[in-house]
């Protein structure tokens, strides 16, 4: 451990709160800003070159050595890095080196914020010491007491004891938090699989949660239609297509590793020039690179146009008959399921004879979703006609109140034009990729006894009134199988759904590697009231590496360790037909007194009485070897620990993905988990569902509140068609990925800020009518908060949208500070960071109980 | 406006002042030259001495946008091709020439002839420079702001509107200063004689011989005017009146042309010239416009039928058209400088 | 495509005299990623707001709306741009100190000894090349990684791009494999000073002189 650090560049005793953070920074960018400065200040430090090379081997102080080290965030990639280390400080981030432009064999270039990750280690925002909230102050006052680490966990363990000895473990909760997600040791999601769950678990276990923020929708609609999730095939698949459709799908800016689905879908492309559609709000670099045609959709409206879509190749006996004869259940009247009503199937819903009696025209699609009936007509010709055709979606269309209805009407495109399971076409789902069938034996040993579990945002709801909560009115539900982070509605013998309660609500938060306190969950100022009231939530604990926004609203903050301090495994992720991982070398100590997770849980479980259990009698660095000798086990080829440890990454060319083939094949032979075994366009359970569920018990019930059988267009609470009515809040608000964060990671790295500014993107004729002009201030405001930002004024998205990219740091300032418009709820400060969920709904979408992200309406005035 | 081209726009506007008042002294001296000798030199050499310091301050200010101020001398390495290069060679030169012309004039050394070639020479510098710093401007073709016949045209009509004034004003203030001293003498007789030739040895202070010489010499020049000089004075300011409005008047006759080239142009030729708008642009025509009518109505006809004891008026009216017209060139300046948009990204 | 170039190639032939070298973009590939500029940032320690290294967002086009139906004819792409070694480098021509000079492989470099950081050849260069560092007073600016080519490896843009959309090398073999292309707006007239660039054009890429559309981050370039 690090205890020493030279004044002129980190005065350990300024460490902590923060304007003495902000002072500190000139001497870090002096620190990390050349290599003569570096060599003083790590003379000075007195620290060893350390690690194995990734290049060359280590030679004296002064000859650089190159350390394999990783970028560890969710961003649905997983870049290798090569740490340039002089003198115990990096002093160049660099890509990697081997591998080809081949798929399959493809080199792994990180993206714009791995390549930034020096100024992430070095950052001024880097936590230093153990804090703790001073007595009498508020969370979020931000007045902070620097304290050792044995009075840190000492206090949290004690608090711990209380809680469980007052409500038991199901008090216990781990937010949703995904920043060291690529990881092994330091693994921060899925959260039971996290150094933290494996030491609850082996103290009573804790309350889990189902799904996460990115597809909390999607995930909850899987199980009515496919049974489970599915893929679609994968990108390099599509080399085997004659068109390629995407909704809301993004590669090039949701993953952006140059070793990812960008360079898988780009190369792709660039070999065989598969014609590619684009619908999305937004015109995004997707659309501007890989797409040949856009079609701007208004946000939650994909169900309607898949209706308008289904009606045109019905009409124009244009779809797959018998693929939805043979595949699916009630597309049609003779495939209902039994005790199905009359005139409830899809065809049924098409023509108007279900319980709207509208018929799903394009003329009456396009009033909703923005897109000329012809265009409509002509793309249901087009996708009709390409056989096979990739269709595949994004997870922006099910971010949505009606999200779950959107995924499984994206689903139902690509089963009525029969491309499921076949090569060139996919499932409608987002794309697939090979991976190596990494085992997790530190993550997976010990399971949860608990059995309930909630969805991924209900915690604060949990936090308010956990008690009241069950299964009909908030989606409390049990687990799929003991120890299975995964939820099932419970049932009865005859298969209806029952009612599962909470006892207790949540009275202890650990946020690890995440920002969903305050920041990544929704309704920031909403968050924060119910999170002040210290009589709900007890105990806060955050650990990271950056003073982030959650950070603010703990009670304790533990300084942990970023990737480059520590050795770990990180298995690949999402590229193509090319499976891969990386083991990483700790590159520089420990900053401050920052320590791995690992040590903080083993510290912890020490005080818990749980140390042996937890450490299974193994170390950091044997669990990292019995990682990989047990994913050894499953594939023999594989490099041991040590050979891997120097290669930094091994890659395995596996082919392309096409999912459901098997079914597709013989599909009685190989059904699907649904009750039918099939594709289920009706689905008997969600209707079933729909007859208990109750809306309107802690919040007001809203339009959308509903569950449905069919995927069907719902509109709903702040839809397009409420939006485009009202006169207070006329702009539907998104919230984009951005490519100088990853959610909000790596938020607070000056040369990401300076390459990629924070703006609303507003279309030209809505700036037009505000006055407002491209790089002007504006003001974005609804009644739940008001942020203030640059705008970008733009043709890039569609006229009544407004595109916010999503995760930067609230930063909420004052009426004294920021006076905010007339017009905006004088009771919520200003956000000037532009953090959209300042802006979005704590209001749950109605059968995941999800995150409605881009179900946002609000307006724009210029600042 | 920019702070950060403030040196650019007082180097520019100072030096090109200095050059213009430098040529003015050339050109009455030219005219005056069937004079006498003595009445010439007494009405035009204090302003000679007042485009040194003016001068030295110029080329200072323009070491500001210098950012290493250690590798200056390097500047001149590349006079074969930059035009900044040769901006700063004729910078130096037209002071290094000005300032031995005024030595000699001032130490009344060397010949006539003598004198004569340096004053041309330093013309010819001051020309140069002027010409120089244009072309710094006009050479960059990737600024269609400045890549214009405008920009040598308003650099030379600084050069005489202000390099005029500043002689007129300069003359003016002599004028007063002579006129105290004579009104001084009136009342005490007995000092008048003793001023004109001071002995020498009579320091007020120490400092040697130099001293002693260069007390004589301000003694000198702050004698009280003639009448011969007055009437020289007189004819002089009409002459700046007229060449002093012209100027202004092709300043402003000069702006509709360039705007309307800079709005045929390409978008960085659009953007600068959304630049001449604003209040300052305004204000910057209507102190030029201000400083047209003020010299070619008031002061020409006051220049006529002024009598030297009562000429504080027509000072005042000579100094505030110097005021307004340095004003409006420092505005004018600046809109250059921030008129400066690059195609290209 | 670039060729894969080692962290142990030995050093050959990457700044041989008279290669001319000079980049390749492919903006057909281009995503506005930025890992080009930040990679050169991390490489060369550049301060904040110095980027050799810099990327252009070129947006235009419009919409029409009937009813609450809307139909866009818009486009964007991307242009990457650091310094050309051009071959008429109005930089050199300009600069008053001769410090912005030609190495004998042809690319243009700052000789920091003569530097006296006037910023004139900031006003000149029509691709924003020469970028002036307030901490050392001086011009700075690409030289197409020259330490990284002395030891036989890629410049850091070129290496960092993950659309592979960045090469480079002697400009008469990117010209022979690539094209002549090197005016789509908002690049200049290349004619100014005959860059060492080739571009792969977008296919909504406009010529420099019929152009419509605006660089829309004008704040970030």
């Amino acid at each position: 451990m690090l205890t020493e650090k030279p004044a002129d560049s980190v005065p350990i005793e300024d460490a902590g709160p923060l304007d003495s953070t902000r002072r500190t920074f000139l001497k870090w960018s002096a620190a990390v800003g050349g290599s003569a400065a570096l060599v003083t200040t790590a003379a000075e430090l007195g620290l060893p070159a350390f690690g194995s090379a990734a290049a060359t081997t280590t030679a004296a102080a002064t000859e650089p050595a190159y350390v394999w080290s990783a970028c560890t965030v969710n961003c649905g990639s997983r870049c290798p890095l090569r740490l340039q280390v002089e003198d115990g400080t990096i002093t160049r981030v660099l890509p990697d080196n081997t591998g080809t432009d081949k798929l399959g064999s493809q080199q792994v270039r990180a993206c714009v914020r791995g390549r930034s990750i020096r100024h992430r280690v070095y950052n001024p925002d880097r936590l230093k010491k153990p804090m703790k909230r001073k007595s009498g102050t508020k969370r979020g006052e931000e007045q902070w007491e620097t304290i050792s680490w044995d009075q840190a966990l000492d206090e949290i363990a004690a608090k711990m004891k209380q809680i469980k000895a007052d409500y038991g473990n199901e008090a216990f909760y781990i937010n949703y938090g995904t920043g060291t997600l690529g990881a092994t040791m330091a693994k921060s999601w899925p959260p039971d699989q996290t150094p933290f769950a494996r030491l609850l678990n082996t103290w009573g276990g804790y309350l889990d949660h189902y799904s996460d923020y990115s597809t909390t929708e999607i995930t909850s609609a899987y199980p009515y239609f496919y049974g489970g999730w599915v893929d679609s095939n994968s990108f390099d698949d599509v080399k085997n297509s004659q068109l390629q459709v995407m909704f809301g799908n993004n590669p090039l800016e949701t993953r952006m590793s140059g070793g990812g689905q960008l360079l898988v879908s780009q190369q792709t492309k660039r070999r065989h020039g598969v014609r590619t559609i684009i619908i999305d709000p937004r015109y995004s670099e997707t659309a501007a690179v890989l797409g040949d045609e856009w079609v701007p959709i208004r946000p939650g409206t994909d169900a309607a146009l898949v209706a308008a879509l289904l009606y045109v190749m019905v009409h124009e006996g244009l779809h797959d008959q018998r693929f939805l004869d043979k595949y699916c259940v009630g597309f049609d009247e003779h495939t209902l399921p039994d005790g199905a009503p009359r005139h409830s199937s899809y065809h049924s819903y098409l023509e108007g004879k279900g319980s709207d009696g509208v018929a799903k025209t394009p003329d009456w699609a396009a009033d909703l979703t923005g897109i000329p009936a012809d265009r409509i007509r002509q793309l249901a010709r087009e996708i009709a006609a390409a056989k096979p055709c990739a269709i595949t979606q994004g997870w922006g269309p099910q971010r949505h109140a009606n999200g779950e209805n959107s995924a499984r009407a994206i689903f139902l495109l690509a089963c009525a034009t029969g491309n499921v399971g076949v090569p060139g076409g996919g499932t409608g789902a987002r794309e697939s990729a090979q991976g190596l069938p990494f085992a997790a034996p530190f993550n997976t040993g010990i399971t949860n006894p608990s059995n309930k579990i909630i969805s991924v945002f209900s915690w604060l709801d949990a936090i308010d009134h956990g008690e009241q909560m069950n299964t009909f009115n908030a989606g409390v539900c049990e687990k799929s199988a003991p120890g299975v982070r995964d939820n099932k509605v419970p049932v009865d013998d005859q298969g209806n759904p029952t009612n599962v309660a909470l006892e207790v609500p949540i009275k202890m938060v650990w946020q690890y590697a995440g920002n969903s306190v305050v920041n990544q969950t929704g309704d920031n100022n909403g968050s924060i009231a119910i999170l002040q009231d210290e009589s709900k939530c007890e105990l806060i604990v955050v650990c990271d590496i950056q003073y982030t926004v959650s950070a603010r609203y703990a009670d304790y903050i533990l300084p942990g360790t970023s990737a480059a301090e520590e050795s770990d495994i990180h298995p690949g992720e999402n590229a193509g037909p090319m499976a891969y991982g990386i083991v990483s070398t700790q590159a520089i100590e420990p900053l401050y007194e920052c320590r791995p997770v690992y040590d903080i849980c083993v510290d912890l479980a020490k005080r818990l009485g749980t140390e042996r259990e937890f450490t299974g009698g193994k170390t950091r660095e044997e669990w990292l070897r019995a990682t990989i000798k047990e994913t050894r086990a499953a594939d023999p080829t594989l490099p041991d620990y040590d050979e891997w440890k120097q290669m930094g990454i091994y890659r395995k060319d596996l082919g392309p993905v096409v999912p459901l083939a098997e079914f597709r094949a013989d599909p009685k032979a190989n059904p699907l988990p649904t009750p039918s075994g099939k594709i289920e366009i009706y689905s008997n359970r969600l209707q079933a569902m729909s007859e208990k569920w109750e809306f309107g018990v802690f919040r007001p019930k809203l339009a959308g509140d509903q569950l449905v059988a069919l995927p069907e267009y719902v509109e709903t609470w702040e839809g397009p068609l409420e939006t485009r009515d009202s006169e207070k809040f006329p702009l539907q608000v998104i919230g984009h990925h951005f490519k100088g964060r990853t959610h909000s990671t790596y938020g607070n790295v000056d040369w990401l800020k300076e390459a990629h500014h924070q703006t609303a993107w507003i279309n030209t004729l809505d700036a037009q009518s505000r006055g407002i002009e491209n790089g002007d201030q504006v003001f974005v405001y609804n009644d739940r908060g008001t942020v203030k930002l640059e705008a970008r004024v733009t043709e890039r998205v569609m006229p009544g949208v407004v595109s916010i990219p999503q995760g930067a740091w609230y930063d909420p300032q004052d009426s004294s500070e920021v006076t905010p418009p007339a017009e905006a709820n004088p009771d919520h400060p200003v956000d000037i960071a532009g953090s959209v969920n300042t802006l979005t709904s704590l209001h749950p979408s109605a059968l995941a109980k999800g995150n409605p992200s881009h179900t946002t309406s609000a307006n724009v005035v210029k600042g | 406006m920019n702070l950060h081209d403030v040196p650019m726009v007082l180097f520019t506007v100072v030096t090109q002042m200095s050059v213009g008042t430098f040529i003015a002294l050339g050109v009455i001296q030219l005219l005056a030259r069937h004079r006498d000798l003595t009445t010439t030199e007494r009405v035009i050499s204090p302003v000679l001495y007042a485009v040194g310091p003016a001068l030295v301050f110029g080329l200072a200010v323009s070491m500001l946008h210098m950012n290493d101020v250690t590798h200056v001398f390097n500047v001149i390495r590349h006079w074969d091709s930059s035009w900044l290069s040769r901006e700063i060679l004729f910078g130096v030169a037209f002071g290094a020439f000005g300032f031995g012309f005024a030595l000699l004039e001032w130490f009344g050394a060397g010949s006539r002839a003598l004198r004569q070639t340096i004053a041309i020479v330093t013309a010819v510098l001051g020309i140069g420079l002027v010409w120089s710093q244009a072309m710094v401007y006009y050479s960059l073709v990737t600024v269609p702001a400045w890549h214009t016949w405008a920009v040598p045209v308003q650099f030379f009509t600084t050069t005489v509107l202000l390099g005029v004034l500043a002689v007129g004003g300069a003359m003016m203030v002599t004028a007063q200063v002579r006129a105290k001293r004579a009104a001084a003498d009136l009342a005490d007789p007995s000092e008048a004689p003793s001023d004109v030739a001071a002995p020498p040895e009579q320091p007020a202070g120490s400092g040697g011989g130099l001293a002693v010489l260069v007390r004589s010499r301000i003694r000198e020049i702050n004698a009280p005017s003639t009448g011969a000089e007055w009437t020289l004075t007189a004819r002089v300011l009409k002459g700046i009146a007229v060449v002093g409005s012209v100027a202004a008047i092709t300043i402003l006759v000069v702006y509709p042309l360039y705007l309307g080239q800079l709005g045929q142009g390409d978008a960085a030729a659009q953007t600068s010239a959304a630049v001449f708008s604003g209040t300052m642009f305004w204000l910057r025509l209507v102190l030029t416009g201000l400083t047209a009518v003020l010299l070619g109505f008031f002061v020409y006809r006051m220049a006529e039928s002024t009598m030297p004891t009562r000429s504080r008026l027509l000072a005042d009216l000579v100094l505030l058209c110097l005021l307004l017209a340095v004003v409006g060139e420092l505005l004018g300046r600046a809109l250059h400088y921030s008129a400066m948009t690059r195609v290209g990204m | 495509m670039p060729t894969q170039k080692s962290h142990e190639t030995p050093a050959v032939g990457l700044t041989e005299s008279d290669a001319d070298y000079g980049f390749f973009f492919d903006q057909s590939q281009c995503t506005g990623c930025k890992a080009c500029q930040v990679a050169c940032i991390d490489k060369h320690d550049l301060p904040l707001g110095v980027m050799w290294r810099r990327v252009a967002e070129y947006s235009g086009g419009s919409w029409s709306q009937s009813g609450n139906t809307v139909m866009p004819n818009v486009f964007t792409y991307y242009t990457s741009m650091a310094c050309n070694h051009c071959e008429d480098p109005i930089c050199m021509k300009v600069c008053p100190t001769t410090a912005m000079s030609q190495r004998p492989d042809g690319t243009v470099y700052v000789e920091n000894d003569k530097c006296v950081g006037c910023r004139y050849c900031e006003w000149a260069c029509p691709y924003s090349a020469p970028q002036f560092n307030a901490e050392t007073g001086h011009m700075t600016k690409c030289d197409l990684c020259f330490d990284y080519r002395s030891e036989g490896l890629e410049p850091a843009c070129v290496a960092a791009c993950p659309s592979r959309a960045l090469d480079w090398g002697p400009i008469d073999e990117l010209r022979a494999e690539h094209g002549d292309e090197d005016g789509i707006a908002p690049l200049p007239d290349p004619s100014i000073t005959k860059p060492h660039l080739v571009i792969e054009p977008h296919r909504d890429a406009q010529q420099w002189d019929h152009a419509t559309g605006h660089i829309a981050n004008p704040e970030e370039i």
